[in-house]
């Protein structure tokens, strides 16, 4: 009996939950229901992009690449044009005065 | 100064006045009817492409070189090539959707000229991957990649011809307005020497590391008879 009542109680809440759950449903679903059909929308503004604005962003991008690019390969070739340099005082103290290697 | 020295400097110096007279070329050239002002990335976006294609086949040759007779300069090559692919193919892949962005109302198609650049993009990056974090057998895996990168080039540049894509087709450069061939080739020019530049001085840090390893060896060599 008693659990005749439970079920009963359990089943009354979720009747009286429903409606908010499917309320919560919809609005994670993006609000109330979408158009089914399409409809004619006269003088709708046209999408303007500033096209300067594109073509500089274009050609900015390609010189600040190539830019950044010679800067990196030049500190990287000085950097081991440093080492060679360290490296031939080395072999030249290493070596002694009389070996030319 | 070398001969080579003085050929070097005179190209940079022709560089940085191709970068002034050339942006005068492009905005005294005629803007296309269609796309409008936008159409202007083309005269950077092309050579760049063409760049990228040049760079992968250099690169390819050089991994021939290597795979096949052991050339040490080949593979060298290949790393300096296979690099430049990767930034002249970024330069394609960010002034593209830039153009696309305008001309077409969205930055990115999956259509064939765009994935298949993309690919070869991402070949080029994985063959630069794998020399840096390949092991031992590094080299020669990236060889073989920058093989499969060579492969993918013409399938980029016919892709608009065998599927339909919104991507303009290759008749657009031959049937060029006459107007606008000047600001193009000259574009051209400029990217080309730009890369040659780019290619000398990357190859240069290759040979400079590659004297590095070998004074290593014989600063290890005198340390041990000592």
């Amino acid at each position: 009996m008693s659990m005749t009542r439970t079920v009963r109680f359990f089943i009354a809440q979720l009747a009286r939950a429903l409606p908010v759950v499917a309320a919560l449903a919809a609005m994670l679903a993006g609000g109330p229901a979408r158009a089914q059909e399409y409809v004619k929308v006269e003088n709708v503004p046209r999408e303007q992009l500033p096209a300067p604005q594109f073509v500089g962003a274009a050609y900015g991008f390609i010189m600040i690449a190539l830019l950044v690019y010679v800067i990196v390969v030049a500190r990287r070739l000085a950097r081991t044009r440093g080492d060679i340099a360290e490296l031939r005082t080395r072999v030249e103290r290493l070596a002694g005065p009389g070996d030319r290697r | 100064m070398s001969t080579v020295g003085r050929g070097f400097a005179i190209a940079v110096i022709a560089a940085i006045a191709g970068f002034l007279v050339v942006p005068l070329l492009i905005v005294s050239a005629p803007v296309e009817p269609v796309m409008g002002v936008v159409q202007k990335i083309f005269y950077f976006h092309v050579p760049c492409a063409i760049m990228m294609f040049l760079s992968t086949f250099v690169a390819a040759a050089g991994s021939l070189s290597y795979l096949f007779k052991g050339a040490e300069r080949g593979d060298r090559l290949a790393h300096a090539a296979g690099e430049l692919g990767v930034l002249f193919g970024a330069c394609v892949l960010v002034t593209g959707p830039l153009w696309g962005r305008k001309a077409w109302g969205v930055w990115w198609q999956w259509d064939a000229r765009l994935t298949s650049s993309l690919l070869l993009f991402l070949i080029l990056n994985g063959y630069l991957l794998a020399r840096r974090y390949g092991g031992p057998a590094g080299k020669k895996l990236a060889a073989a990649l920058s093989l499969f990168a060579a492969v993918d080039v013409p399938l980029v540049y016919k892709s608009v011809d065998i599927w339909r894509t919104v991507h303009p087709q290759t008749t657009v450069v031959p049937s060029l307005d006459p107007a606008m061939r000047p600001a193009f080739w000259a574009s051209f020019a400029l990217i080309t020497l730009v890369w040659g530049i780019l290619l000398t001085l990357r190859l240069r840090l290759e040979d400079a590391r590659a004297t590095v390893e070998e004074l290593q060896l014989m600063v290890d060599d005198l340390a041990q008879d000592s």
